[in-house]
């Protein structure tokens, strides 16, 4: 599980101070603070970047916004970003509304507000509302990454560590080669989210990810995956291994 | 041979007692009062006014629907003798005989036709219609003298010189005639009766009818049979060789010829005058009419002005109206924007003295915060911070209103509603509040189920929070317990419940804060800041998201707040 990597640009000292001394006690990673448009550019692309807090004025213009508008313009690197602002003017809030934000911070802000921002920027980006805040679920699943609610923090998990899940009721145990954690999510929700080209089901419980296949036992119904651990293959989802044939 | 001219027989028809048929005619048009035209034809025959009479029975029988075979016979007969006195006499022929043979006054329609016949001199003829008259029994009565048919047939006989006939006749009618006292027709039939003896060269009879009828004469005015006698008696005397007597009466005739001609002339000369007369009345007529003309028109321009100064006088008095309602709007407006602009100098005098006193408390921690700094009085610079942070706090929450209350009041803010989770931004906003929770020792649960969502805009959601929740702490006692609950049962509001175990209020409180742009002045209770412009920021925040807001309290048990929220977009 990694830290969430946060960018943040602020010209206030004061602001980007507190922001980022909330940030580290709830355990995200603060990859940067810029203070100008163009800081805020080099940090942008020299940086892996999940989430981008951007104020408003910058030096008392709205390069915030003009930010916003320069990453919402590169395709393959968008990110979801929220806007800070003191402002309630409608005429910013209108401009800044175009570049579709995935949410707004009204400065001041505390602790909670920040991390709620967070979380919702994520779900909105990722098209999965509703989330975060429910009982039922605590993962939104990206292409790339798993985003998982840790307590009152966010952690993520890159999709091409998971060795397998196991599915157990209402939870899925995660498995990667290092670790081993519990996600709420259904199986059904996960199913659909999931990559089905790299991800197969293998047993009732089982989804396993075929690029960790390390060896298949069709007599013993074993499929043996990386880091050594064993998974059922059941019957019913036996004509899986003919896919995995083709592939090869 | 002078042959005296018979008494004209239309004349007859004048004398018969003609009271019978009136009546009958009478009661006709009160049988059939619904034909107008039949009623008219009638009055006007009774009337003698023959035009209309035939104008009238002509539309009667023209309206062939509403035809009643009495009446049809009565309009015929009218015809008939309005085209009889009119000397239309074959169309008064055709008229009379299209009556059927059933009508009452069957007999005076013979009478009718006979005479016409008897002046169209068809003597025959008339005297078959005669005849079939004087054949009936002689107490029939037929609405007219027997006489005047004897004496009819009588001078038909002397017209056809079948003078036996004619004489019986004669003698017979004027024998009644006689004993009716009727003298213009004995003077016809004398003269009938005369004449026939002097056809006859019957001297000595006629001459005694023609005294008769020359005495008889004397008795009446008619100047023409007092001519004809005197002529007569002229010329009989004159065939006597008696040219004394003849003379006198030949001057006698031309006296009366005379008269008959001076009454001509003066006839002629009132008809002259008449016609001078008329023609002066036509000549004031016109006047009058182009008089009538010029009043008229004097009187319309007159009505068209006064139509146009009422016109004029009903512009003016809606204009005069719309001015007078437009000013009291205007008073009302301005009264109202005194009132506003009152509230408003209250609200600025209230607010600046807060802020003052605030900062002032703040100024005088300062200074306890140097001196505590000197002297190394740790404990005592906690304190002062943390009370400080108290009054800072407060100050905040009064500014950040006042920021709101203007945005709200002149610039529209940012507003966007969507689906919001209560509980968390409930948990963000008493995040604020929880230092000061723990410094009045007070309890605080946020009972909100975490699914439950309300649509409303997020930063105006938080304003309402916080004032409600600063309310709640500010009029709680020490170890008090804000409760945090909802009510999610109707289907499209949810009710969010901030219920607190503090002061409380009375009725009269509670009406006041539900009241709008009232300003609660000082509080009461502690030394609070506050202005009322929290609750009132809350309701125009409530009132904007959709919302509605209610208060339930009871003094010195608790407040509950109550925020009606919506739970979906509304459709449209």
């Amino acid at each position: 599980m990694d830290k969430i990597n946060v960018l943040i640009i602020e010209d206030t000292f004061d602001d980007s101070d507190a922001l980022t001394k909330v940030l580290l006690i709830n355990d995200y990673n603060v990859v940067g603070v810029a203070t100008t448009f163009n800081e805020a550019l080099t940090s942008f692309y020299n940086n892996d970047v999940d989430i981008v807090i951007i104020d408003v004025f910058l030096d008392g213009k709205t390069d915030g916004i003009t930010f916003a508008e320069t990453i919402n313009a590169v395709p393959n690197k968008s990110v979801p970003f929220l806007f800070l602002t003191s402002s309630s003017d409608r005429e910013i809030f209108k401009r800044a509304k175009l570049t579709q934000p995935f949410g707004f911070l009204l400065k001041p802000f505390n602790e909670l507000e920040i991390l709620y921002a967070l979380e919702m920027a994520i779900e909105k980006f990722n098209n999965q509302t509703n989330v975060f805040l429910s009982e039922e679920q605590n993962t939104v699943i990206t292409g790339e990454y798993l985003f998982v609610k840790k307590g009152k923090t966010l952690k993520k998990v890159r999709i091409d560590d998971i060795v397998y899940i196991e599915v157990e009721e209402r939870y899925c145990n995660i498995i990667t080669e290092k670790e081993k954690f519990v996600i709420l999510i259904s199986l059904t929700k996960i199913l659909k989210i999931l990559d089905s080209t790299k991800f197969c089901r293998t047993h009732r419980n089982h989804i396993i990810n075929f690029e960790k296949i390390i060896e298949i036992v069709p007599t013993d119904n074993l499929i043996i995956l990386a880091g050594n651990h064993r998974v059922t293959l059941s019957d019913k989802y036996k004509n899986v291994i003919k896919k995995i044939r083709v592939l090869k | 041979m002078v042959f005296l001219h018979i008494t004209c027989s239309f004349l007859t028809e004048k004398q018969p007692n003609e009271s019978y048929f009136n009546i009958e005619i009478k009661k006709k048009i009160e049988a059939f009062a619904s034909e107008t035209d039949f009623n008219k034809a009638s009055l006007y025959f009774m009337e003698k006014n023959w035009d209309s009479t035939l104008v009238y029975s002509t539309k009667q029988l023209s309206n062939v629907t509403s035809n009643n075979k009495a009446l049809v016979d009565y309009c015929y007969y009218y015809r008939g003798i309005s085209f009889k006195q009119k000397k239309l006499l074959k169309e008064a022929k055709n008229e009379l005989n299209k009556i059927s043979s059933n009508f009452l006054f069957y007999q005076k329609v013979r009478l009718s036709l006979g005479e016409i016949l008897l002046a169209q001199n068809e003597f025959k003829k008339a005297i078959d219609y005669f005849e079939k008259i004087e054949k009936l029994p002689d107490d029939y009565d037929f609405g007219f003298k027997r006489s005047v048919v004897l004496h009819n047939l009588g001078i038909s006989y002397l017209h056809l010189e079948q003078f036996d006939k004619a004489e019986k006749y004669l003698l017979k009618s004027s024998e009644l005639q006689l004993f009716d006292k009727d003298t213009i027709v004995l003077i016809g039939s004398y003269s009938g009766i005369a004449n026939l003896y002097y056809s006859q060269y019957k001297d000595d009879l006629a001459i005694p009818y023609f005294k008769k009828v020359y005495q008889l004469s004397k008795k009446i005015d008619d100047f023409e049979i007092k001519r004809k006698a005197a002529l007569n008696m002229a010329v009989v005397e004159e065939n006597r060789k008696n040219y004394l007597l003849a003379l006198a009466y030949r001057k006698e005739f031309e006296t009366w010829k005379d008269s008959l001609n001076d009454q001509n002339k003066v006839w002629a000369i009132a008809q002259f005058e008449k016609k001078h007369a008329i023609n002066q009345k036509q000549k004031e007529i016109t006047l009058l009419e182009l008089e009538n003309k010029h009043k008229a028109e004097e009187r319309n321009w007159l009505f068209y002005s006064c139509i146009s100064l009422l016109l004029l006088l009903g512009i003016g008095a809606y204009s005069y109206n719309q001015k007078i309602k437009s000013n009291r709007i205007i008073l009302a407006q301005k009264t109202e924007l005194n009132k506003l602009n009152a509230t408003k100098d209250k609200l600025f005098s209230v607010v600046s003295h807060d802020l003052r006193s605030s900062v002032n408390a703040l100024k005088n921690s300062n200074v306890k915060l140097s001196e505590s700094l000197k002297t190394k009085d740790i404990e005592k610079l906690n304190t002062l911070l943390k009370e400080n942070s108290t009054i800072a706090n407060s100050t905040y929450n009064l500014l950040d209103n006042l920021l709101h209350w203007a945005l709200l009041q002149t610039r529209q803010p940012y507003f966007n509603k969507e689906l919001l989770h209560l509980f968390f931004i409930a948990e963000q906003v008493a995040y604020n509040y929880k230092a000061l929770m723990v410094d009045k020792n007070l309890c605080f649960e946020n009972k909100i189920s975490k699914s439950d969502r309300v649509y409303a805009d997020q930063e105006s959601l938080k304003i309402i929070l916080r004032n409600l929740f600063d309310n709640a702490i500010k009029f709680s006692n020490q170890d008090g317990l804000i409760t945090l609950y909802g009510l999610n049962k109707n289907e499209s509001y949810y009710n969010l419940i901030i219920e607190d175990t503090g002061l409380g209020m009375d009725e009269v409180t509670r009406q006041e804060l539900l009241k709008e742009t009232i300003w609660l002045s000082k509080k009461k209770n502690e030394d609070g800041i506050g202005t009322g412009l929290g609750l009132q920021l809350c309701k125009s925040m409530i009132k904007k998201n959709g919302g509605r807001f209610m208060i339930e309290s009871e003094k010195h048990v608790g407040t509950k707040i109550i925020v009606s929220l919506q739970k979906h977009q509304k459709n449209g």
